[in-house]
This record gives C-alpha cells, sequence and structure tokens, in this order.
C-alpha cells in the first residue's frame, strides 16, 4: 500500500465539487448530477466528511457573511485528487487490459 | 385544529422506532413530538415525510449540534422534535430518498457515537449495582441495597441494545473488507 490510501467516493466527489465555492447542499446536488442519481450523499455523512476535510486542511471555509457556509478545496486538497485520478487510471487501465483478453506484459 | 394522536411506546431498538414512525407516516399520522416513552402525531397525507432518528452529541469534546441541524437545514432536512439527545428529522417524500449517513465509514462512526455512550452507562450502572448489593463500602442499609438493585435493573436495559450495536458495526465492518464504502 503506498502512503495515500484510497479516497472514499464520498470524499473524492466532496474534493472535486470543491474545486468551485460551494455549500453543503451543492455538494450534494453537483454529486448527484456528476453520477446521473447514483451516489446520493447523506447529510450526515457530509458533515463529517466536511469536518475531517477541514481539521486536514485539504478544504478551508470560504470569507463570506453569508448564513450558508461555503467551502473551496485547497492546494494540498487539488494534490491529493490528482493523486487519486493516478490511481483510478491504473485501477482503469489493468482492468480493462485484462477483462478485454489483452497480453499481460 | 389538526386532528392529534399520542402513543406511548418504549423501544429498546432505536432503528425499529425509526421504522414504526415511518409506518405511521404512511398511515398518514406524522411525528410533530417525542417525549419519554410517548409520541405525538398529526394527520396530514400519508406518506408525506421520510423520517430520520439521531443521537446527537455523544461525549464528542464539542458540541456542534446547532451548527449541525443548521447545516442540514440547508439541505432541506427539517428538524421535527428533540429529547434529550434523541432528535427526529424529516424530508419531504417527493424530494427523494432521504438518508443521513450513506456510507459504511460514517455509519460506523454513528453506530459508535452511540455504542460509546451505551457502554458508559452499562459499565457505571453495573459498576454501582454490584457495590451496592454486595455492600462492598459497607453501608449498612436498606436503602443501598435498593439503589443497587436498581442500577443494576438500569444496566440490564443497555444489554441488548449494546448486542445489536455491536452486531450492527461488525457487518459493517465485514462490508468493510470487500467494499470500499
Amino acid at each position: 500500500m503506498s502512503e495515500r490510501p484510497p479516497l472514499t467516493e464520498g470524499v473524492y466527489y466532496i474534493l472535486l465539487s470543491l474545486y468551485e465555492p460551494r455549500h453543503g447542499y451543492g455538494i450534494i446536488q453537483l454529486t448527484e448530477e456528476m453520477t446521473k442519481g447514483r451516489v446520493k450523499l447523506g447529510a450526515g455523512t457530509i458533515y463529517g466528511a466536511i469536518k475531517t476535510l477541514l481539521d486536514r486542511g485539504l478544504i478551508q471555509p470560504v470569507d463570506d457573511d453569508g448564513r450558508k457556509k461555503e467551502y473551496v478545496i485547497t492546494s494540498e486538497g487539488k494534490q491529493m485528487v490528482e493523486h487519486e485520478i493516478s490511481r483510478l487510471m491504473e485501477l482503469f487501465e489493468n482492468g480493462i487490459r485484462i477483462t478485454r483478453g489483452d497480453k499481460i506484459d | 385544529m389538526t386532528e392529534k394522536l399520542t402513543k406511548i411506546r418504549f423501544f429498546i431498538d432505536y432503528e425499529k422506532e425509526e421504522q414504526w414512525v415511518n409506518d405511521m407516516s404512511q398511515q398518514g399520522w406524522h411525528l410533530v413530538k417525542l417525549g419519554f416513552g410517548y409520541f405525538i402525531f398529526e394527520k396530514g397525507l400519508p406518506g408525506e415525510y421520510i423520517y430520520r432518528n439521531e443521537m446527537l452529541a455523544g461525549f464528542r469534546k464539542k458540541d456542534n449540534s446547532k451548527e449541525y441541524i443548521e447545516f442540514l437545514k440547508d439541505t432541506g432536512v427539517e428538524l421535527v422534535t428533540k429529547y434529550m439527545t434523541w432528535v427526529y428529522f424529516r424530508k419531504k417524500t417527493e424530494e427523494g430518498p432521504f438518508e443521513l449517513y450513506t456510507d459504511f465509514t460514517s455509519k460506523i462512526q454513528y453506530i459508535n457515537r452511540i455504542l460509546y455512550l451505551f457502554l458508559l452507562l452499562f459499565l457505571v450502572n453495573f459498576y454501582f449495582g454490584i457495590t451496592n448489593v454486595f455492600n462492598v463500602f459497607n453501608h449498612n442499609s436498606n436503602v443501598t441495597y435498593t439503589i443497587g438493585i436498581f442500577n443494576l435493573l438500569v444496566s440490564l436495559i443497555f444489554v441488548y441494545p449494546l448486542f445489536l450495536l455491536f452486531k450492527r458495526r461488525n457487518d459493517l465492518k465485514s462490508k468493510l473488507t470487500i467494499f470500499h464504502d
């Protein structure tokens, strides 16, 4: 295992949603839209994940006087997403190569 | 005046309780108030809402309940009633499925919150039950004995819920060994 374990689906989509500032409901809606309704994040799950991501400095609150709190991804968070994408690419390519019957090099 | 209905019920399993509240809602009785062993319902459209219960603060360092409830409100979830640390939330059925926790990791965390609180209550009552009944501290009185019996009864109440919580947690954990979340 690498030092960066895989992200949960929820965390991955929360981080993706926060490439632009969004509040909780915005994250839920965008995630549902991106996955065509497959991933519906529960509000309790999101709330807990946001707390953890804030603690780890992967996202930060946006300064705003609005009542609804908005969050945005940090550069550390973006690094995490990039890393996850290359991991997913590897999973995807290996999966395609083997299931489509190509020879393993 | 809206028609009201009061039911006296005690549930040992909070998931069964939630199921019952949802069944009542299916019949057009929507929960509006929760108290010690009683539930007040209001007549409305059958199946109009989906209800979810939650134990808010266990012993987390900071009580974020207010912030959490605000957060839920912003996602269209309505706080219906609160009794001690237990709350009921609801959402209109037409707005689609409503779950508070949607992955294994957060479900396990939530179960832990309840589990640790129940475990503490069980242990404290069990400890004082045993010490009082067997008169460990040598206060020779019937009062101590009675309190001891009471403590033991209270600790007994937590045995089955604890068993359920451990079982549910193990089921979720075994899923985590194959599935990510």
